[in-house]
């Protein structure tokens, strides 16, 4: 599909995201203090970090909702300076369009560029099949489960042929059972699919399955504190997890993660 | 212990049936027995009397229809004037500041204190009656859509935006849309107030109209025409809150 293609002109050197000193606060509150991070093309990086260390800041800021006061984003060699499609966010609350078919909700974007009526059905149902939800194009969201509306709105970012797919916990809301069948969908999608993904979680097993590479956000102000490379194998199998690469990875992070969240705890008092 | 049964919805239906019929029984008696002079409150059955002498006369559903067609024009004009200004000014704050000093001087203005300036403009004519309607329920049907436009979730706007949409494309297809279901019941309510507007447009200045009726039913001391009048609006903004309701259910499927 001719929609899936990286831009021709866009240098395959470079990283993806560069993000270079960006700082943030709201007001006195310093929510992210000095930032570097960049992000490979086709990398899928997932940042962890407990709630309130600014991971969700970061996201908004790579969309362009958000400006930074100091630093910048580049993202595909171009300076995010306002909210661009070239980010396709996938928001924990689904965010559909409530009064539009499934079909609908992932040809918006199509729609919005004005693309042609039956190009844009022809690239929606490519999409929600890939999802696995050709049985429901016709339905409106309210009669889905939670799962299937994210599924819907990860067809919708992808549809619409972005650099980057931004996912802000996207499975938070989900039960167990949903969570893993998305999970495993979502490495599939990605390998189908070669897009740079940044994925939002506060799970470190969910890290784990997910990324090629794992980034540990601290708080006060929000900055990394550890960056490793996820090496384990594909698929993330029963086997995989029960690895001692696995819990070696596990126990490096969960070590960052207790002393950020110690540190954080303490300084409340 | 014996269950107490559940009361059904056809036996609350029955209820009200007999509430009604017990009600126009009641007051028919009440008239016949003397215990309420005819002048005063003439009996359901004088009314229905002249009802059918009416409608021999072919007045009665002339007199409907007048009333009607002027609240439909000005309601429709009001209300396609509404929806595009509610909708720029609740999402744009500086036309918000431009147009608010104006809004809350109309806001109070009753339809009634229009009549006179609207008869100098237009004279005793059916733009003034339209007008009339349309002064009565534009300001309220504006703060409905402006209200209603408070109410979308930010998060659907930040969706569209980051798919792409600009800021016409977002009011186009997340605003109005997402908006449609307070705007309707807004609306529903805006249509009994311009049936209160024509009716005081009528009762002032007009030839034809349920409100000319119950005027011209006064001045012959016809209370059964004021009666029959008066029941006729009830009727007809019964009907239409049916209709509405119709409308409602399909536009709004997707709630289903």
């Amino acid at each position: 599909m001719a929609a899936m293609n990286p831009p021709a002109n866009a240098s395959q050197n470079t990283p993806m995201i560069r993000i270079a000193g960006v700082s943030k606060s709201y007001g006195d509150k310093p929510v992210l203090g000095n930032v570097e991070l960049e992000v490979e093309r086709g990398e899928f990086l997932v940042i962890l970090g407990a709630s309130g260390c600014g991971k969700s800041t970061l996201l908004n800021l790579v969309s362009g909702f958000v400006q930074p006061n100091t630093g910048h984003i580049h993202v595909n060699d171009k300076e995010v300076t306002d909210v661009t499609p070239a980010c396709g966010m996938v928001f924990q609350q689904y965010a559909l369009f409530p009064w539009k078919t499934v079909q609908e909700n992932v040809e918006f974007g199509l729609k919005m560029r004005h693309v042609p009526r039956a190009k844009r059905a022809e690239i929606a149902k490519h999409f929600i099949e890939m999802v696995g939800l050709r049985g429901v194009a016709d339905s409106y969201p309210h009669a889905l489960s939670g799962g299937m509306k994210q599924r819907v709105s990860i067809a919708r970012v992808l549809a619409n042929d972005p650099d980057v797919m931004l996912l802000d916990e996207p499975f938070a809301a989900l039960d167990a059972m949903t969570r893993q069948v998305l999970q495993e969908q979502l490495v599939s999608i990605y390998e189908k699919s070669g897009k740079t993904i940044l994925f939002i979680t506060h799970s470190i097993d969910e890290a784990l399955m997910l990324s090629t590479r794992m980034v540990v956000m601290g708080d006060k102000p929000g900055r990394i504190v550890q960056d490793i490379r996820n090496d384990l194998p594909h698929p993330r199998s029963a086997d995989v997890q029960l690895s001692a690469r696995y819990l070696e990875l596990k126990k490096s992070i969960w070590e960052t993660v207790q002393v950020e969240v110690t540190r954080s705890l303490e300084a409340k008092h | 212990m014996a269950m107490k049964k559940p009361i059904g919805n056809r036996s609350l239906l029955g209820l009200s049936v007999l509430s009604l019929v017990a009600f126009i029984v009641i007051w028919e008696v009440a008239c016949r027995s003397g215990l309420v002079e005819p002048i005063f409150l003439p009996p359901p059955s004088k009314v229905l009397a002249r009802a059918v002498s009416l409608w021999e006369q072919n007045l009665l559903i002339a007199h409907i229809l007048a009333s009607a067609r002027r609240v439909m024009i000005g309601f429709l004009v009001a209300v396609l004037v509404a929806i595009p200004l509610g909708i720029m000014l609740g999402t744009n704050r500086i036309a918000r500041a431009i147009f608010d000093p104006i809004l809350s001087f109309l806001r109070p203005l009753p339809s009634m204190s229009w009549i006179p300036l609207s008869l100098l403009w237009f004279g005793i004519t059916e733009t003034q009656k339209y007008s009339i309607v349309f002064m009565g329920s534009f300001a309220p049907a504006l703060l409905y859509v402006m209200e209603a436009t408070q109410n979308i979730d930010p998060i659907l706007i930040r969706a569209a935006r980051n798919l792409g949409a600009n800021r016409y494309q977002v009011m186009r297809e997340v605003i109005f849309p997402g908006c449609m279901p307070q705007i309707l019941s807004g609306m529903k309510v805006i249509l009994g107030l311009s049936w209160t507007c024509v009716i005081s447009a009528e009762l002032v200045a007009s030839q034809e109209g349920l409100g000319f009726m119950i005027m011209n039913g006064r001045e012959f001391f016809q209370t059964d025409t004021v009666v029959l009048g008066m029941v006729l609006i009830s009727f007809t903004v019964l009907l239409t809150d049916i209709v509405f309701r119709l409308i409602e259910r399909g536009v709004l499927a997707w709630q289903r």
